[in-house]
C-alpha cells in the first residue's frame, strides 16, 4: 500500500477519514491515555463554570484523528512533521438527543498535496490538512510533510 | 495573566520510559476503538512492527505531547509556574517536527522551555483578546539522539 513521490501529483486529495461521533466516554479515554485531566474534558461542572454549555473534547483528540488519517495514508515512520491550529470546540454527542448532536460530534479529516520537494536527501510532500465536523465546523488546519519511497 | 517574566525559563528536565501498554491506550483512543484490534498493529504487537520496517513498537505522531503531562506535575506544572489561569486556558496551536522513530522501552527525556509570551487582538474588544505563550520541547532519547521538536501554543481567552 506503500505511497510512491513518483505517484504523487501537487493537488492529489489525501484518503479523507471520518470518525464516528465522538462521545464523553471517548474523552475520558484520551483523558487517561494522554494523561491530559484539564476537567473541561470530563467535568460537566467546570464546563458551565468557565461558561460552555458542555465538556469539550481535547483538541489533542482532534489532532490524534487527524495523525490517524495521515497514518491510514503513509507509514507512520515517514512523517517528517506535522502543524496544527485549532479553530473551533468540539462538544460531544449527547445520548439524549443523538439526532440533533451526532453531527457536531463527527469528525472528517481531508486534505491535499501541496508541494513536491527534495531536503536533506529526502523526496517530501507537502500537505495541507483540515478536520471539519458534520455540519461544517472547522476544527482545526494545518499541514504535514512526509518523506517518501 | 501569564507572567511575562517566564520568557526564556527553562522547566525541569524530566524523564520517562515509554511503556508498550500506553502506546496501545493512546492509539485507541485517538482511533476511538475500544480494542487493540482495531488500530494498527505497529502500536502493539512487535512482530507487525518489525514486518512494517520498524525496530519495535512505535508511539503514533501525538503521542509526544503526553510527555509534558506524565512527567514532573503535568498541566498543574506548566500552568503554576507560568501564572496561567486554567479557567481560561486553551490550546491553540500544536507542531511537531521528528527526526527519529521511538519505540517502546525507550527512555525520553523532555526539556521544556518558554520561548514566546504575546498579546494578540485589541484589549478592548472582549472575547478577541488573548494572550499567547509559547513552550517548545526537545525530545531526547537514551542514546542523545533528538528524536523530535514540539511547539505548542497556549491561549488565555
Amino acid at each position: 500500500m506503500d505511497v510512491n513521490y513518483d505517484d504523487i501529483k501537487i493537488g492529489d486529495a489525501i484518503p479523507s477519514y471520518t470518525t464516528g461521533p465522538i462521545t464523553r466516554t471517548h474523552l475520558v479515554r484520551y483523558a487517561g491515555a494522554s494523561g491530559d485531566f484539564n476537567p473541561l474534558h470530563h467535568d460537566e461542572s467546570f464546563a458551565k463554570m468557565v461558561g460552555l454549555d458542555s465538556v469539550i473534547a481535547h483538541g489533542m483528540l482532534i489532532m490524534g484523528i487527524a495523525g490517524e488519517a495521515i497514518t491510514a495514508w503513509v507509514e507512520n515512520k515517514y512523517l517528517r512533521k506535522m502543524s496544527v491550529r485549532f479553530l473551533s470546540m468540539t462538544e460531544p454527542v449527547d445520548w439524549n438527543d443523538v439526532e440533533n448532536t451526532k453531527n457536531r460530534a463527527t469528525i472528517t479529516v481531508n486534505g491535499k498535496v501541496v508541494k513536491k520537494y527534495e531536503e536533506n536527501g529526502e523526496k517530501r510532500i507537502h500537505c495541507s490538512i483540515v478536520a471539519k465536523d458534520a455540519l461544517g465546523s472547522r476544527k482545526l488546519d494545518g499541514f504535514f510533510i512526509v518523506a517518501l519511497p | 495573566m501569564a507572567d511575562r517574566s517566564k520568557v526564556g525559563m527553562e522547566f525541569p528536565t524530566y524523564t520517562i520510559t515509554v511503556e508498550k501498554n500506553k502506546i496501545a491506550e493512546f492509539a485507541m483512543a485517538v482511533a476511538l476503538k475500544e480494542e487493540k484490534e482495531g488500530i494498527n498493529p505497529i502500536y502493539y504487537d512487535e512482530a507487525s512492527a518489525k514486518k512494517a520496517g520498524y525496530q519495535g513498537i512505535t508511539i503514533p505522531p501525538t503521542f509526544l505531547t503526553s510527555f509534558a503531562f506524565w512527567t514532573g506535575n503535568g498541566l498543574q506544572e506548566i500552568v503554576k509556574a507560568l501564572g496561567i489561569d486554567l479557567n481560561r486556558l486553551l490550546h491553540s496551536e500544536e507542531e511537531y517536527e521528528y527526526y527519529g522513530n521511538i519505540y517502546a522501552g525507550d527512555t525520553i527525556t523532555r526539556k521544556m522551555k518558554v520561548v514566546e509570551m504575546f498579546e494578540r487582538g485589541k484589549r478592548d474588544r472582549v472575547g478577541r483578546f488573548v494572550e499567547v505563550t509559547i513552550l517548545e520541547t526537545e525530545v531526547i532519547n537514551q542514546r542523545g539522539e533528538l528524536v523530535a521538536k514540539v511547539r505548542s501554543a497556549m491561549m488565555e481567552r
